[in-house]
């Protein structure tokens, strides 16, 4: 940045000109917005088109390319794996939704409050999210192991699995695993989201309804819940697009395997792209892809409007 | 629960603090567990690790797992450093970027046609996953030569931590008076120097979320990385780990990998217990504004 000649712009049209300072003042806030609208554009908004023209070639990583129309598309419906990544990545989204909000309430009523050590379990609470899930899938990785793992271990114990069973190469099993730790990684960030809406509830609101004798459970569903309509709303947006771009806990902990049964969306666009160099087809799916999350995304908004425009 | 109108004797008030910190204790305890057990299964030598659990493996405990990781096939330390490179520049970058931009769409005195548009192109960049754009972004990074290139990946980084920096740091500049600025102005103080010397004080905590945000998402990322980077030198730690999980000639050392997500989790936990106050309040931001 010239933040030299940002300064002289300011001092030199400080002199009695037409609105000198308001035309100063503008052109200063366009120098200071160009780096932010430099890396947007370049980095969002031109590969975004560029996608658009890819998906459209037979474009492999080394060597020529030409214009394919939209068969890259058809191909796509055609592609009976691709629909396979679809169908886990729903599965898999449907599977950790719900618990994630569920646990991501409960942790928030805890620590709503200001208790004391509230601000202690919130920490904790949120942990997992901070730390991330590369890590966490190694960590996981060591203790999925048959006989030598501790959940095995515990699970054993409590006889509910055996000793040996292998997690990672039973599809099923593996799904339950890798959602049992979306779910410990994911409902911190849902308890931060409703603490936020949950505070923002006048306080008021309750003592009206105390004083008509309403349990704890009846203010929680008569005024909480229909108050955080946009703040639940919210928060499921964000767990839904999260699970449907899924790929780092699934790459780390079954590579897709056994076969392609784990693989989800993002990690089959990663292997035809990255892995078999089929650019075009992969840019294609992608762009499948940002539609449904965008359709989501716009979902969101307008329940958001419709939440603001009811008052709440 | 016909009781309730009366105010909570203090005996009701004993039992729900009671039962508060009952499920509270018993819910940290799970949250927490892992990532302490994973810290102790760190130092367990990797024959321990690699059979059944009991109690008598608690007894000794080694440093070689982490000792280990310095010296070669894994050379740790460098993986460390990229991670730290990255991680810091990215979040140097967003925090100048984003600062710069959220003043200028902040603050009335610099209001330019067209700044609601550059707003709303920067929010609208948050609904576009990158996973969806990441062919198109190889081929212009691998244009540039900024394929396995630490820089390529800062760039890349920046981008996709700006929507939520502008928005804080546009949040941060629009709640400040009017009046601090003015006296600026009076005083014949430019417009940078406004920033730095009137109002630098009062955006720091906008910008402490920014870097702080910035820094755990580079430190944690992986499936950018995953693609962008080929070298084993230029691995940031999340990726070299992965390394370590395909092992040398085919045996997986697992209390390498321990220790390394270990040696992972560490500045992600230190920076938020000790930031996170910053941490917490920009998302609530982002939550309650929408």
């Amino acid at each position: 940045m010239s933040g030299r000649g940002v300064s002289d712009a300011v001092h030199s049209a400080r002199r009695p000109h037409r609105s000198p300072r308001s035309i100063a003042g503008a052109r200063a806030g366009w120098l200071l917005s160009a780096p932010a609208i430099l890396f947007v554009g370049a980095f969002v908004v031109f590969p975004l088109c560029f996608a658009v023209y890819i998906s459209l070639t037979n474009w492999p990583l080394i060597g020529s390319y030409h214009f394919i129309g939209i068969r890259n598309y058809i191909y796509l419906f055609q592609d009976s794996t691709f629909g396979q990544t679809v169908l886990f990545t729903l599965e898999y989204t449907a599977i950790v939704t719900v618990p994630i909000l569920l646990v991501g309430y409960g942790l928030a009523l805890l620590v709503r409050a200001n208790r004391p050590g509230a601000v202690i379990f919130r920490t904790i609470f949120f942990l997992p999210y901070v730390v991330g899930l590369p890590t966490e899938s190694y960590m996981l990785l060591l203790e999925l192991q048959p006989d030598s793992g501790a959940i095995n271990f515990l699970l054993s114990r409590l006889g509910i699995a055996s000793q040996s069973t292998a997690w990672l190469i039973h599809s099923n099993l593996a799904l339950i695993a890798v959602s049992v730790l979306v779910v410990w990684f994911a409902s911190g960030l849902t308890m931060v989201l409703l603490m936020a809406g949950m505070q923002g509830i006048p306080r008021e609101l309750y003592e009206s309804t105390q004083i008509d004798g309403a349990s704890w459970w009846d203010q929680e569903w008569n005024v909480t819940i229909p108050l955080l309509r946009g703040t639940i709303a919210l928060s499921l947006i964000i767990s839904i697009i999260g699970s449907f771009l899924a790929f780092t806990q699934f790459y780390i902990l079954t590579q897709g395997g056994p076969g392609t049964s784990t693989d989800t969306v993002v990690m089959w666009i990663y292997q035809v792209g990255f892995v078999q160099l089929h650019l075009g087809e992969a840019t294609a799916m992608s762009i499948v892809l940002m539609i449904v999350v965008g359709l989501i995304s716009m979902v969101q908004f307008i329940s958001l409007r419709a939440g603001q425009e009811q008052g709440t | 629960m016909r009781t309730m109108h009366l105010a909570p004797s203090a005996e009701e008030r004993a039992t729900a603090l009671l039962l508060y910190f009952g499920v509270a204790i018993t819910a940290a305890v799970i949250f927490a567990a892992p990532l302490i057990w994973s810290i102790i299964r760190s130092f367990q030598p990797a024959q321990v690790i690699g059979q059944p659990l009991s109690a008598k493996d608690f007894h000794h405990f080694i440093f070689g797992n982490y000792t280990g990781l310095v010296g070669d096939p894994t050379n740790i330390m460098l993986h460390v450093g990229n991670s730290l490179i990255v991680a810091g520049a990215t979040a140097i970058l967003t925090a100048v970027v984003a600062t710069l931009a959220g003043y200028a769409l902040g603050r009335p005195r610099l209001h330019y046609r067209g700044a609601g548009l550059v707003f709303s192109m920067i929010l609208v960049t948050l609904m576009i996953p990158f996973q969806a754009i990441l062919t198109p972004l190889f081929l212009e990074l691998h244009a540039f030569g900024l394929t396995n290139s630490l820089f390529g990946l800062v760039l890349f980084y920046t981008t996709y931590n700006l929507p939520f920096g502008v928005f804080v740091m546009r949040n941060t500049f629009t709640h400040i008076p009017q009046a601090m600025e003015d006296s600026a102005a009076v005083d014949g103080a430019g417009v940078l120097r406004t920033l730095f010397e009137v109002l630098r004080p009062l955006v720091v905590p906008g910008v402490a979320t920014t870097v702080l945000y910035a820094f755990l998402f580079a430190w944690t990322e992986f499936l950018g990385a995953l693609i962008f980077l080929t070298s084993d030198s230029k691995l940031t730690l999340p990726l070299a780990l992965l390394n370590v999980e395909s092992g040398s000639y085919g045996q997986v050392n697992f209390g390498y990998l321990i220790a390394g997500a270990v040696i992972a989790m560490i500045p992600c936990v230190v920076l938020y217990v000790a930031l996170q106050r910053y941490y917490i309040r920009g998302l609530m931001s982002g939550a309650v504004k929408g």
